[in-house]
């Protein structure tokens, strides 16, 4: 695996790079005792309050495209520097919130309206009864 | 009152930071997005908003205000805007559909949990796939799927966990959790400001470098040769950004200790 970057071992610790280099992290962290270790220092860094500007970056998320953009880029109907910009954010960068969102938009076109609903049902018929009065 | 941040000695209290932050987010507006879902489902619950189209922001602050009174049919509305993309998130890293509803679910009960905690200040969308990405963490962890960090660094003292430079230990400096989050506001502000201006002039291929040096970790070499630029190019941009970034942290009263990477050439 290319060498892991302190920046991506923070994202590790978000759960916010795709999924393929989490799995391949989760795969190196239980062979190299060095890569624990760093995991182990970002991981003291930020308890420390040290500032990280990727973290910051990903965290507010601050460059990622509105869900709206997505639907135009969706439609082809976005400028090509603008949509230049989304590929590379989404496959150079790797932004897995902004992949779930393309993810869904697509995924609404194709899913049955009933399974969605169905399944959108049971959340708020498990979780309802929390909701304070 | 917070002592020990700016150089000149002066003091910066948490007061007026917030003001300070409340100024530059007013003075670089966020940009208004539009909802997606137009009117493609009709629900008793009908926000209070002006006439026209409304920001994704304002309407979800009514939407939680109303959750927060016990509205079903808001808690109804938010389940629906934001399942599948909470699902798409969640489904991406455990490829089982019936694990990743089962995890979409907590996270719902652990947003209403954490409902009066949430201030607002932070974009619903965000906090949602953040709780997400907790409750996906546990059940990752809960499968053996993915070590747990522990809490010493082992054979590394506390000083390793300073980046190295001219700045004092950021570890020694101590500050509050809402502190901390001012700070990190700060800097998300002043990151985001620069952002829109690269995006209004098209200066994409800055937006791209930038990002790739600081939110990918990759070096100079590398972002030069998947951009096509020169490393010349690519130590100028990363020169200015961080000089202006400097700059802002400078103005607000804050220490650049907490940010070590500022201090970077």
């Amino acid at each position: 695996m290319s060498e892991v970057s302190d920046s991506d071992l923070e994202a590790y610790l978000d759960e916010s790079l795709p999924a393929v280099e989490m799995a391949g992290i989760e795969a190196a962290l239980r062979r190299e005792a060095a890569l624990r270790e760093r995991l182990v220092t970002a991981s003291g860094r930020r308890d420390a309050g040290v500032h990280s500007l990727g973290a910051i970056w990903r965290r507010h998320r601050l460059s990622c495209p509105s869900r709206e953009q997505f639907g135009s880029y969706l439609l082809g109907a976005l400028s090509e520097e603008e949509a230049d910009y989304i590929r590379f954010h989404l496959e150079t960068i790797g932004c897995r919130y902004c992949q779930a969102n393309l993810a869904d938009l697509k995924s609404q076109r194709l899913e049955a309206s009933d399974e969605a609903h169905g399944r959108r049902r049971r959340y708020f018929q498990s979780s309802a009864g929390m909701l304070r009065r | 009152m917070f002592r020990g941040g700016p150089r000149d000695g002066s003091v910066i209290s948490e007061a007026q930071l917030r003001a300070q932050l409340t100024t530059t987010r007013q003075a670089f507006s966020t940009r208004q997005v539009f909802s997606s879902r137009g009117c493609r489902r009709v629900h008793a619950f009908t926000p209070m908003i002006g006439e026209g189209m409304v920001g994704n922001r304002q309407f979800d602050k009514v939407l939680v205000d109303s959750i927060r009174r016990g509205d079903e049919d808001a808690w109804r509305e938010l389940i629906d805007r934001y399942e599948g993309r909470l699902l798409a998130y969640v489904d991406s890293r455990l490829r089982n559909r019936s694990s990743s509803q089962d995890v979409v679910q907590e996270a719902f009960v652990g947003f209403l949990t954490s409902l009066p905690n949430y201030d607002g200040a932070r974009p619903l969308e965000n906090y949602l796939f953040s709780i997400a990405a907790h409750k996906l963490t546990d059940h990752l962890r809960r499968e053996g799927r993915r070590p747990t960090v522990p809490l010493s660094p082992g054979r590394s003292s506390q000083a390793s966990w300073d980046l190295p430079g001219r700045a004092r230990p950021a570890s020694s400096i101590v500050r509050s959790g809402e502190r901390r989050e001012l700070e990190a506001d700060a800097l998300s502000a002043a990151i985001d400001a620069q952002i829109q201006r690269w995006k209004k002039r098209g200066s994409w291929r800055k937006l791209m470098c930038i990002e790739l040096l600081f939110v990918r970790g990759l070096p100079n070499k590398e972002v030069a040769g998947r951009l096509g630029i020169s490393e010349q190019d690519v130590a100028n941009y990363k020169f200015d950004f961080l000089a202006r970034l400097r700059t802002v942290i400078r103005k607000q009263g804050l220490s650049e200790d907490v940010f070590p990477e500022l201090s970077q050439s």
